[in-house]
């Protein structure tokens, strides 16, 4: 009878008054719940970990462990044509920190060390290393000081065990013996920039490294530089070497072997010293005719490339930029000028060719000829000759330079409105000047090449929206007015001429060789363009030379040595001067020799000068040294 | 003794095992930790951190067998004392405490590094055990709840200023376990969770400022990974690269190379996910329940609320340290101080835990009453 009363109360209390033993159960549940919970959200977790994601925390332990270390590569040497050596290698001592392992809380000391042993500020220190720390390449060595003493660099070895990141570095300098002599050519090896290793990284360049920044240094950069190695190297937290794992040695650069004559160049460059005069620039080169082989290359005012080679001397390097002479710019390539009476070794091979004018063809220059106005008759244009040179032949218009002669030959010649000889026209003319490669590089290897300018009426109305005028031709024709050359494409011309037509790729490297002397490449002669214009008439061209050499404007080249041919130039430039003035002028001389068998071509350029009076000695001294080397040392020892 | 037998196969050596395993990992992980700055333990070199953790471990052991003997009901009496006791001693550390990693943690004793927080868990443990059974009729009530809360919340917020959060964590979780296990009120817990969950926000912007720090750094290792998130990411690399199997012992390159820092105490679970993988966590784990399991079992057998509440405080314990600690590790909580129960390098730890063990074998060694009893009861 109680029983179901009791179960009743039971069953309505059980929310407030339940038996002890019975919430410990169900709270004991919950408990064991919990423990099972809180483990198994632990056990999720390390399966991921451990299972799903093993393998990229495996990549980041590998990366952590091991490092690949670049090892460098020793960078090729530069021989001249005879063995010469032209750059040495020499090792410098760096002081330098990888930030990565730099802690933070020893920041402040490794600064302060560095700072009192390299005398760097302590603060430039502390900012080079946070910020190799928040960069992508921790692991870097950031160089603190470039080219520290012995003394300095044994000082920090010392304290390496208590500075945590810091290294000695020991790095190769590039030095230079020629110095001034050959930078044009050699160029120089400088710190790769930030825009260069952004394009580089992914060919080993490291963040540190160094690379060719101009002339052949940078051309046959990959040549020179060899292949980087690397180490694979197991590392502690601090930074401590534990093992090298394996190893790809780096593979040497290879050496090259310039076309270029050491000794010839040294003379060029005295010769060319001595008569710059007033000059601010001078050019002068000698290439081979028959292989494009450049023998010599000068270009004055020049520099040392010692000084720009890293480490940069930072002041000179801005006096160099700052310099209005441009030293840093190999005018022989780099800056173009009108070629002057030079030129007409192209208008004079050109009308041969074309039938315009003979070996016998005679034209008298009574020291100018008139063209009227073709919009208005009554204004009459004077073109002068340098002198009333009378009637003159093919040879003899040359070997004179009469202008006169080659306007007829350019321009033609109308009297009274009728044409009483036939020229060539400016397009033709263009067309013979593009064939001997000129308004177009030479594909030197060299950097920094312009391409200069042949005019045509096209380009005139394209360009200045004029029309092109007969005087515009008969400018053309004795390389005046709009036409603009290097003096390396002079120079390609001339050899030309010489070689029986062909236009070749000039080259400053011989070939490549190992540090055994093997022979890894040998350049060979390249053909850019054979002329149209047959040898026949070349060789009107090159007798007409040799008569201008021997007896007409061109004599100041002539050597005691060898029979040459030569061409002077005189070329205007600049805005028309007052009235009574001289027009300031470049001067030029482009031979070659000898003249029955030719080897070699030369061209001087000396701004602000005279083709005769100032450029043809510089040439005939070059001739006389190449072809009298010997001689001149015996006349030297016996006085 | 009278009213009850003491049987000496009582005890629980099931429960005193799997600690000794727990140690016996441990100081394998530690002597792999410690292996290129130590080299191998030699028993006479007493300054090697594997024959340190061995010293503490038998005293510590000592200490459980003597505390087993001793009744646990003593420590009723002795409550109030330890309490003072460990105030002070947490108010001392504040004072002169040694500062580590920018917070007051450490006292030395005898050349000794003490952690007073370690031990003051202990006693917090007994002291809510003692109130709480001694007002369990009024248990229900809201002046016990907050009385009761009040004996956490002192030495909670003194670890506090140390600063030292996953402390006060522990305290406030322990009491929160113990109080529902005695039977608190539902809507009392309901009213705090609300009270807590309203003022989190404010609580973070209390947060100092390394501790907000460790907070985004926990959110984000990567965003510092040579600095401050370096330990972070080594550790989860190391665990991450263990795989399955591990490394093998001593042959982890993250540990062995130093990458893990304080690895042998708050980050040698790091070394075990490391050189034994998967399996020696899951291990470890296992280990783990089987404690908790045995002590649950101390708590289930006691035959009065004071040591089942203790037993409770102490599993409680136990299971939040190795939570906190492994999920720490693993990144999945930030970064706190709290060490691997018997695992860990460190004497405060192990001989605390141990002195806990001790406590819940002198629960288990008098839960039987008088044998006459047990034949009343069905």
């Amino acid at each position: 009878m109680q029983l179901p009363s009791d179960n009743r109360r039971r069953w309505r209390s059980r929310g407030r008054h339940r038996p002890q033993g019975e919430i410990f159960r169900q709270r004991f549940l919950l408990l064991k719940m919990l423990i099972v919970l809180l483990f198994g959200v632990l056990v999720l977790q390390l399966v991921r970990m451990q299972i799903v994601e093993h393998d990229a925390y495996q990549e980041r332990a590998e990366f952590n462990r091991l490092r690949l270390i670049p090892d460098l590569s020793t960078r090729g040497l530069i021989f001249d044509r005879y063995g010469e050596q032209l750059v040495y290698n020499v090792p410098i001592f760096s002081a330098a920190v990888i930030p990565a392992d730099v802690p933070k809380d020893q920041l402040g000391t490794v600064a302060a060390a560095l700072s009192s042993i390299t005398g760097v500020p302590s603060q430039e220190i502390t900012e080079q290393i946070l910020a190799g720390q928040a960069g992508n390449n921790p692991f870097t060595p950031v160089v603190v000081q470039q080219n520290v003493d012995e003394e300095t660099a044994f000082l920090l070895r010392e304290r390496l065990p208590e500075l945590p990141g810091v290294q000695v570095l020991v790095e190769s300098m590039r030095s230079y013996p020629s110095g001034t002599l050959a930078s044009v050519l050699l160029g120089y090896v400088g710190r790769i920039n930030a825009d260069e290793y952004a394009s580089l990284q992914n060919s080993g360049y490291q963040l540190n490294d160094r690379l060719g920044k101009t002339g052949v240094e940078l051309i046959y950069e990959s040549t020179l530089r060899g292949t980087t190695g690397y180490r694979q190297v197991e590392f502690d937290v601090t930074g401590r070497e534990i093992r090298t794992i394996r190893s790809v040695p780096p593979r040497p650069g290879s050496n090259l072997v310039l076309s270029l004559d050491l000794d010839l160049q040294r003379q060029v460059e005295a010769i060319l010293q001595d008569a710059m005069g007033d000059s601010t620039n001078g050019v002068a080169a000698v290439m081979d005719v028959n292989t494009g082989e450049m023998l010599a290359m000068v270009s004055l005012p020049s520099y040392d490339n010692n000084l720009l080679t890293d480490p940069v001397d930072e002041e000179a390097y801005l006096r160099l930029l700052n310099n209005p002479a441009k030293p840093l710019v190999n005018h022989a390539i780099a800056e173009v000028y009108p070629p002057g009476s030079t030129f007409k070794e192209v208008t004079g091979t050109a009308a041969l060719q074309e039938g315009v004018a003979t070996p016998d063809t005679r034209i008298t220059s009574r020291g100018y000829i008139t063209v009227p106005n073709e919009y208005n008759p009554g204004e009459v244009y004077i073109y002068r000759d340098w002198a009333v040179l009378g009637t003159l032949d093919f040879y003899g218009g040359l070997a004179q330079s009469s202008d006169v002669y080659y306007y007829y030959l350019s321009g033609g010649y109308f009297q009274d409105g009728v044409q009483v000889f036939r020229g060539l026209g400016a397009k033709r003319l263009a067309a013979y000047a593009r064939e001997y490669g000129l308004g177009a590089i030479t594909g030197i290897d060299l950097p920094g090449e312009a391409a200069g300018l042949v005019p045509d009426p096209t380009w005139k109305q394209e360009t200045l929206h004029e029309p092109w005028t007969l005087g515009d031709t008969y400018n053309f024709g004795i390389g005046q007015g709009y036409l603009a050359v290097t003096p390396l494409q002079l120079l390609r011309v001339t050899a030309a001429v010489a070689n029986g037509g062909d236009v070749l790729v000039p080259h400053v490297l011989r070939g490549v060789i190992d540090e055994d002397g093997n022979i890894l490449r040998r350049v060979e002669r390249e053909v850019a363009q054979a002329l149209s214009i047959s040898d026949r008439n070349l060789a009107v061209m090159r007798e007409a030379m040799r008569q201008a050499a021997e007896t007409g404007t061109a004599r100041s080249g002539a050597s005691r040595f060898v029979t040459i041919a030569g061409k002077t130039g005189t070329a205007e430039f600049g805005p028309q001067p007052d009235e009574g003035e001289d027009h300031p002028t470049h001067g030029w001389y482009t031979g070659f020799a000898p003249f029955a068998n030719p080897e070699i071509a030369v061209v001087v350029f000396l701004q602000q000068g005279k083709g005769s009076r100032d450029a043809g000695p510089v040439a005939s001294q070059i001739f006389d040294y190449y072809f009298g080397r010997e001689r001149l040392a015996e006349e030297r020892l016996t006085p | 003794m009278n009213a009850r037998t003491m049987r000496l196969r009582d005890l629980d050596p099931i429960l005193m095992l799997a600690a000794l395993a727990l140690v016996t990992l441990g100081a394998l992980l530690i002597h792999s930790g410690t292996l290129n700055r130590f080299g191998p333990p030699s028993v006479s070199d007493f300054s090697h951190p594997v024959v340190r953790q061995g010293v503490f471990a038998a005293v510590g052991l000592l200490l459980a067998l003597v505390i087993a003997r001793i009744d646990y009901r003593a420590l009723g009496f002795l409550t109030p004392t330890l309490y003072v006791v460990s105030i002070a001693s947490l108010l001392f550390v504040l004072v002169v405490g040694e500062e580590t990693f920018g917070s007051r943690r450490w006292i030395l004793v005898g050349g000794t590094p003490v952690q007073p927080s370690e031990i003051a868990k202990l006693v917090v443990i007994i002291a809510l055990a003692k109130y709480l059974s001694d007002h369990q009729e009024s248990i229900g009530t809201l002046r016990v709840f907050l009385t009761s809360l009040a004996l956490a919340a002192v030495p909670a917020a003194l670890v506090l200023v140390q600063p030292d959060l996953g402390s006060t964590v522990i305290f406030a979780v322990i009491w929160l376990g113990m109080v529902t296990v005695a039977g608190a009120n539902w809507r009392h817990l309901l009213g705090l969770f609300t009270t807590a969950v309203i003022a989190a926000p404010f609580l973070f912007v209390a947060l100092r400022g390394y501790q907000r720090e460790r907070i985004s750094l926990w959110l984000d290792p990567e965003s510092d990974p040579l600095g401050a998130g370096f330990n972070i990411l080594q550790a989860k690399i190391s665990i991450g690269s263990g795989g399955v199997f591990g490394k093998g012992l001593t042959e982890g390159s993250q540990t062995q190379l130093d990458y893990l820092r304080t690895e042998t105490t708050d980050y040698v679970f790091s070394i075990l996910g490391e050189e034994l993988g998967l399996v020696g966590a899951l291990l470890l784990f296992g280990l783990f329940m089987l404690l908790l399991w045995r002590g649950l079992r101390v708590a289930e057998l006691s035959r009065d609320l004071f040591g089942r509440l203790i037993a409770i405080g102490i599993v409680v314990f136990i299971l939040l340290q190795t939570f906190i600690n492994v999920a720490v590790n693993i990144g999945m909580l930030p970064v706190t101080g709290i060490p691997l129960p018997f695992v860990s390098q460190g004497g405060s730890s192990l001989i605390t835990f141990f002195i806990g063990l001790g406590i819940m074998q002198s629960i288990l060694l008098r839960h039987r009453r008088l044998s006459f009893r047990t034949f009343y009861e069905p």
